[in-house]
């Protein structure tokens, strides 16, 4: 009996006669195609055995058997009946998304918020509220920990925790051999914040910097879909810009690429900002900068409507000098088109540079207010190169608020699910069951009991 | 009064306050004659009743005309029919509280879909953004009211002690806000405290949620529900109870305000102010029913009623004078 050999991926499947020296590379060659019909399901890219037969060139048997692994595996289930092309209607088949669920978290300058998904990155549900971070990491690890059981209670079944993602409030680094830590904010850089949750919920965590989640959620599940070539751009209290390429996500050598932020700008206060620097984006057109600008107005009289804002409320926030602006007062829409101005004219040269076919923008500043994002929008289309900008498209964020819980559920199940990440834990049933992860998992006890980290023999041996 | 929580995405809130109707905006709603349905998860309410009032003040001040008001008695599949039939009359806009979340989010995307304007009250099913499939969140500080229902509560438990939450069983924003807030006090404020819960699927059975409670852990030495109408049922159950526990709730309705009034049980009231609600979602209405896009969350904070309070607080919250039986409870 021959070999099947599948045209669409070269996967070779052997047939149960060839000699035992081969079965090493037959175990490689199953899981390798329970991987490509898991992607194929998930993708729904095929919902019957004839197009999953048709789309891997697998053979009726093989894909019977991978189906029946899937199906026991609880990764897959059968559905309605599906068309017919004549004969016996074929019974469809999906992949069964509860089988598993994701945590995810966002961390920022003052506020936690925490979601959790199911196995197709879909947000189930997700809960935000304000954390002082000034507290220090060991006390915002506890809330987020006592946040996450509670979102367990409230939608756990009987599944178990596959993964846990982290938008973090800066650039994450991954140094070799070690769990990623954060960079750029004081008291984190040495917590190891992955290893305790690792030590508490026993499952693989991904962590990035919170642009970098957003950006990966609009880019998969946003205004973005269909478009390889992105820059995600986050205004709220900071700028940051999250970079996809070609279908990519871009890290940078220590994790922190897109710290528009801190781009110089000529022309501004030259105010000092937190990274040591004058004049940054940050201190001209963040959304602090909005505020200190609309306070002004409020205080000298030239805006009515912020001096009443002020009097009722005790402060002036970046949304009160939009709803000025809106309500008719030209100094306040002013500010705002300053804003946008020195936000647009920095974009450009990252437009330039990196040529992207969409520019999506979110954040608390970019979600209201509409002179600014036409301010934006004026200022890159005039200062870019009109080679770049011929079919660049600038748009408002599809996912607002949620672009970070969105995208870190969607970092931890694409990379679950990437091929070869399943090649490495279909074997064991669930990724978090894998060697690689009980590996990091005996890494993080051994972290967070102090003692210093100790190689652990494969499972099973 | 500072708003405590953030909106279901993590938003910021803004006062409703800060919504402001200018005379050319008023003259653009007016001569809009827009049309609005109502879809509440119950009409009988207190808290409903008042919504309603404020709604039907504010609409009718700016020529605008409710066509229906629907109540979907807490049954989504109710609220889903009323949707979807409402998608065909095709009124300006709805404005609605979602009794579920998954099971609700498709009905509301429909309505969004062909351009009717939604404000939705309290909750926002699964997955609905704000500015794409509707205008805004107009609720009470959610948070802020579980950390009153804390603090009122405190007082009248021991050190050591245990407490009960009886918490409501569906996924719902306001409901698990609160209850998040209550467990945050007690686990800053009073870590002394063990907390416990029983969750209920009605409001009208949380008494038998209480019962078990009670078995599983007798030694509870107060109780905290996330709404009056669950309440209500536990106090009866209190009632007939040789060790009456002090009770803390959110929403001032009828019964429970008599029983703060009467002070045996109940010792606190975190209270929404739902006719200033329902004026701000109404407002909301109009102003994106001329194009204007108001703030993702409007949220109003949450009051701090006691006993000794009651009366003034009843005038604020219901904008009408308290019963005469509640007056007397309170003034002899």
């Amino acid at each position: 009996m021959p070999s099947e050999t599948s045209l669409v991926t070269g996967l070779t499947e052997r047939t149960p006669d060839e000699t035992a020296s081969s079965r090493p590379r037959r175990a490689d060659a199953e899981r390798s195609s329970l991987a490509l019909i898991l992607k194929i399901l998930r993708d729904s890219d095929a919902d019957t055995r004839p197009e999953i037969e048709r789309l891997t060139g697998l053979g009726r048997a093989i894909v019977s058997d991978r189906l029946a692994t899937l199906f026991s595996l609880g990764l897959a289930e059968e559905g309605e009946l599906g068309q017919t092309t004549g004969g016996r209607a074929p019974r469809t088949i999906q992949f069964r998304a509860s089988a598993g669920l994701v945590l995810v978290a966002t961390l920022d300058q003052s506020r936690i918020g925490v979601g959790i998904a199911n196995l197709k990155g879909e947000l189930v549900a997700e809960h935000h509220e304000s954390a002082d971070k000034a507290a220090g990491p060991v006390q915002i690890q506890k809330r987020l920990i006592t946040l996450f059981e509670w979102m367990l209670r409230q939608h756990r079944g009987d599944q178990q925790v596959w993964g846990i993602g982290i938008s973090a409030p800066g650039p994450v680094e991954e140094p070799e051999n070690a769990a990623p830590r954060l960079r750029l904010l004081p008291g984190w850089d040495e917590y190891p914040i992955v290893d305790q949750l690792l030590h508490h919920f026993r499952a693989p965590v991904w962590m990035r910097s919170g642009v970098q989640m957003m950006a990966y959620g609009e880019y998969k599940s946003g205004s973005a879909a269909g478009t390889r070539d992105i820059i995600y751009v986050n205004l709220g209290r900071s700028i940051g810009a999250g970079l996809i390429s070609e279908g990519q996500l871009h890290r940078g050598a220590q994790g922190g690429a897109g710290l528009l932020g801190h781009v110089a700008v000529t022309g501004g206060h030259q105010y000092r900002c937190n990274c040591g620097n004058i004049g940054c984006l940050d201190t001209e057109a963040g959304a602090d900068a909005i505020a200190r600008e609309g306070l002004k107005l409020a205080t000298s009289g030239e805006s009515r409507i912020l001096a009443e804002t002020l009097a009722a409320e005790g402060s002036i926030s970046q949304v009160d000098v939009s709803i000025a602006a809106q309500s008719g007062e030209s100094a306040a829409a002013e500010i705002l088109a300053r804003a946008g101005h020195l936000i647009g004219t920095t974009l450009a040269s990252l437009v330039n540079a990196f040529n992207p076919s969409l520019i999506s923008l979110g954040g608390e500043v970019g979600q209201l207010d509409d002179i600014l994002l036409a301010a934006i929008r004026e200022s890159v289309y005039r200062s870019s190169h009109p080679l770049v900008t011929r079919d660049l498209r600038i748009q408002r964020s599809a996912l607002g608020n949620s672009a970070g819980l969105a995208g870190a559920a969607l970092v931890v199940t694409d990379s679950i699910f990437a091929t070869d990440a399943v090649v490495n834990w279909i074997g064991a049933g669930a990724p978090q069951k894998a060697d690689v992860a009980l590996r990091q998992i005996a890494r993080a006890d051994s972290a967070v009991a102090g003692n210093p980290s100790r190689p652990v023999p494969p499972a099973g041996t | 009064m500072p708003i405590s929580g953030l909106g279901p995405h993590g938003e910021i809130a803004q006062s409703p306050e800060s919504l402001r109707i200018s005379a050319t905006d008023a003259e653009r709603a007016r001569e809009g004659k827009f049309r609005v349905a109502v879809v509440l998860h119950t009409t009988k309410s207190d808290w409903a009743k008042q919504h309603l009032v404020g709604i039907a003040k504010t609409l009718g001040d700016n020529n605008a005309a409710i066509i229906e008001v629907v109540d979907c008695n807490f049954d989504a599949a109710i609220q889903n029919a009323s949707l979807e039939r409402l998608v065909h009359s095709r009124p300006d806009a709805i404005i609605s509280l979602p009794v579920g979340n998954t099971v609700m989010a498709e009905a509301y995307r429909k309505a969004s879909k062909v351009g009717i304007k939604l404000v939705l009250l309290d909750n926002v099913p699964t997955g609905l953004l704000p500015g794409k499939d509707y205008v805004t969140l107009v609720s009470a500080d959610n948070f802020g009211l579980g950390q009153i229902s804390a603090e009122l509560l405190s007082p009248h438990i021991a050190d050591n002690a245990e407490v009960g939450i009886l918490s409501y069983r569906k996924d719902f924003y306001a409901t698990n806000e609160r209850e998040i807030a209550f467990r945050r006090w007690m686990e800053t404020k009073r870590p002394d405290l063990v907390v416990r819960h029983g969750e209920f699927d009605e409001a009208a059975r949380a008494g038998e949620t209480l019962n078990q409670l009670l078995a599983l852990h007798p030694n509870l030495s107060g109780i905290f529900a996330v709404w009056d109408e669950a309440a209500i049922p536990a106090m009866a159950v209190m009632k007939t109870s040789a060790r009456p526990l002090p009770m803390t709730t959110i929403d001032l309705g009828e019964e429970a305000a008599q029983a703060l009034a009467d002070g045996t049980i109940m010792k606190g009231v975190g209270s929404q102010r739902p006719y200033d609600q329902g004026v701000a979602a109404a407002r909301a209405t109009l102003l994106a029913l001329i194009n204007r896009q108001p703030p993702p969350w409007l949220a109003l904070p949450g009051l701090a009623v006691s006993r000794e309070n009651i009366i003034e607080s009843y005038q604020v919250i219901w904008h009408m004078p308290p019963p005469a039986k509640l007056v007397k409870a309170v003034l002899g």
